[in-house]
């Protein structure tokens, strides 16, 4: 049975297996259920008892054994699209997301890519062809020279020579990384071979790929991104900017949309930029235009990612547009049913990543048991979750746990609710940024809206510090709470107790006789 | 019991006295050293994990876990860890002078051999966990009295990679 809004679409399918974990396959799943559609998940066994699962019509298990074996593993993932029955595939971020071959693998077996065609990933999933396609389509790249390092590179003589032309600092690149793997930055000439090798490892590592490319690295720029959605009849159009300037080693940590350092002049001609550029490759699907913006308004095309991005609620939060239901329409064939001059801007939007990771220690990542996770809630609040409570956080996968995202009329406003947002988030038991990520939204230079992407790697970590604990309020707890044996009687859902009284779940009134903080 | 706050090092003492429901806080010492006491009560909310506090009047939800001899408390939108010990044990568990791995990962490279003299800073070995590189640097002047792992070597979280002595 295919949803109402599918009857006339030309490539119907009424099951769609989301090939991904954690918060990206909830957010995806929860999407092709409200959809009408059939939702299914696909796990490995460490993730059996995990959020993904739970929510899905269907979950069919992998093989064991690392990545490769099972979220990477393409005939698997193939395999039980078929005993499911799945008409589609939708990759979420990461995994197999930016892979072409999958993505032919996928069409090639008959079953609908949520997607771009193989032919855009490929030119854009390679940084080299990605960057002579946006010269000749008119599109603005970074200053600098372009190499390619064969892998193994134990003779480095062409990677100084561009070096030496490109000029220091430089930024080493895999050229098929992502996500701040295997990207180096390289100050000075006798450190090029040691981060060379360790982006080259870092790349291995991660996507089986020790490719490097290099390029001037840009400081005091700003990270703007805009958001393409392309249909199947030649439709395209731009959703407006995200600003991902608040970075830490090239991993976003605070995104917001619209952008404070972008005006209306340069989100028009950002957005051209960005429709340009998904043209060029004949882009299908939702996905991605990223560019450097330096200070006096000049923008540089940096990458375009041929997926859904993490940040992408921000987007949705203000343009109203639901992307993953817009990604479910293209896929089917459907005009995307809405128009350049139809896209508008409402409110402020802000997206904080809740990592496992501990601030206070070069942010080395976190792991235990999360014994208590209360998200927040409430007007302009939105948690994209992969864990519950009780979830074990381990050092198997990204140690992403959730995105808090904030929408409130104006970019002061919008801080405001982060801010209590995130103070009403507890996570105990695992080392979280929730505490950092206070901090950093309070930061002058945050608050001012004035950030550049090295903003948080050139500071002292001290001016990101907590506040002084309040020491004798924590002991006295501690005292009290062993005293009254408080940790045999931990029990309960999280955020939504019974009550003893009436028994019910959730009472509505139960708030009444509390004083929040 | 005794108790330190996050990694700071100072041991508090606290005496409790029941009041009714509640429980007040009649006396803390800081290493021994009696500190001016707060007008705090603690009392709990049963069904739910959390104990309610008033600091100088003012009530407030603590959200409590425990983790072993650690107190997970998130109060005033922050979270914090307060570790317990066994009153008069002794002051910080581990010999100080080994580094450890923060994470179950695997050695990628040994920088340094034994008999080293090390600066501070100094790269001693790198490792690689969660699919990022970490440096093992060292904290303080010194040299390399032991490397207990070489290149390739797994290792779990808190195993001794190296020694050092001044």
């Amino acid at each position: 049975m295919f949803p109402e809004w599918m009857q006339g679409a030309p490539y119907r399918f009424d099951t769609v297996l989301v090939a991904n974990r954690g918060e990206i396959a909830v957010r995806v799943l929860r999407a092709v259920k409200e959809a009408g559609l059939r939702a299914v998940a696909v796990y490995s066994k460490p993730d059996s008892e995990s959020l993904h699962v739970e929510i899905a019509d269907e979950a069919i298990l992998l093989p064991d054994g690392p990545l490769s074996e099972n979220y990477l593993n393409q005939e698997a993932i193939i395999e039980a699209a078929r005993t499911s029955g799945a008409g589609a595939i939708h990759p979420g971020y990461g995994f197999l997301s930016e892979r072409a071959d999958f993505a032919r693998a996928v069409s090639d077996s008959e079953i609908i890519w949520i997607g771009p065609g193989a032919e855009s990933i490929e030119v854009m999933g390679d940084k080299i062809s990605a960057r002579s396609r946006m010269i000749s389509s008119g599109v603005p790249v970074i200053p600098g020279d372009e190499v390619s390092i064969p892998e193994g590179g134990a003779h480095l003589g062409p990677l100084a020579v561009a070096a030496a032309k490109v000029g220091y600092p430089l930024l080493l690149k895999a050229s098929a990384g992502g996500g701040g793997k295997g990207m180096r930055v390289v100050r000075e000439p006798k450190m090029l071979r040691t981060e060379y090798e360790a982006a080259a490892r870092e790349a291995t590592a991660a996507f089986g790929d020790g490719t490097v490319y290099v390029e001037r690295l840009l400081t005091g720029a700003r990270h703007v991104e805009i958001q393409v959605l392309a249909d199947t009849h030649g439709n395209c159009i731009h959703l407006n900017e995200r600003d991902c300037s608040l970075q830490r080693r090239h991993q976003k940590v605070i995104e917001e949309a619209p952008s404070p350092g972008v005006s209306d002049s340069v989100r028009s001609s950002m957005g051209d930029a960005a429709v340009l550029a998904a043209k060029a490759v004949n882009y299908v699907g939702a996905g991605t235009v990223e560019f450097l913006l330096s200070s006096n308004g000049e923008f540089f095309f940096l990458e375009m990612n041929t997926r859904l991005q993490v940040e992408h609620p921000v987007t949705e939060m203000i343009t109203g547009v639901d992307l993953v239901q817009k990604q479910l329409e293209i896929a089917s064939g459907l005009e995307m049913g809405i128009s350049q001059d139809q896209v508008t801007i409402s409110g402020h939007a802000i997206e904080a990543r809740i990592y496992a990771e501990d601030a206070t220690r070069g942010f080395l990542p976190a792991i235990g048991t999360l014994s208590t996770w209360v998200a927040p809630s409430g007007p302009g609040i939105r948690v994209d979750s992969g864990v519950r409570q009780g979830d074990e956080v381990t050092v198997n996968f990204d140690p992403m746990l959730a995105k808090l995202v904030v929408h409130a009329p104006t970019r002061k406003s919008a801080i405001r609710r982060l801010d209590s947002a995130l103070s009403n988030f507890v996570a105990l038991g695992v080392v979280t940024n929730i505490s950092f990520l206070r901090n950093a939204a309070s930061h002058p230079a945050f608050l001012s809206g004035n950030i550049t992407t090295d903003l948080l790697d050139s500071s002292d970590i001290s001016e990101f510090r907590d506040p002084e604990p309040p020491t004798k309020a924590l002991v006295s707890i501690a005292e009290a709470a062993l005293r009254m044996g408080l940790d045999k009687t931990h029990s309960g859902v999280a955020g939504n107790p019974v009550d003893e009284h009436t028994g019910h779940s959730g009472d509505p009134f139960r708030t009444l006789s509390r004083s929040y903080p | 019991m005794e108790w330190s706050i996050g990694d700071e090092s100072e041991r508090y003492s606290v005496v409790m006295s029941n009041d009714g429901e509640a429980m007040s806080l009649s006396n803390i010492t800081m290493d021994g050293q009696e500190i001016e006491p707060p007008n705090l009560q603690v009392s709990s909310d049963a069904s739910s994990g959390r104990l309610i506090v008033e600091i100088e009047g003012i009530p407030k939800f603590a959200h409590v876990a425990r983790v072993g001899d650690d107190w997970w408390i998130h109060l005033d939108g922050r979270a914090h860890v307060v570790k317990g010990y066994e009153k008069g044990s002794q002051k910080g568990q581990e010999a100080d002078s080994g580094l450890t791995a923060p994470m179950p990962g695997t050695i990628l490279e040994v920088s340094v051999k034994k008999g080293q003299r090390v600066r501070e800073g100094q790269t001693l070995m790198v490792m690689e966990a969660m699919k990022m590189e970490h440096k093992i640097q060292a904290p303080s002047n010194g040299e390399v009295s032991q490397v207990h792992f070489q290149e390739g070597d797994r290792v779990d979280m808190g195993s001794v990679l190296i020694e050092l002595a001044d």
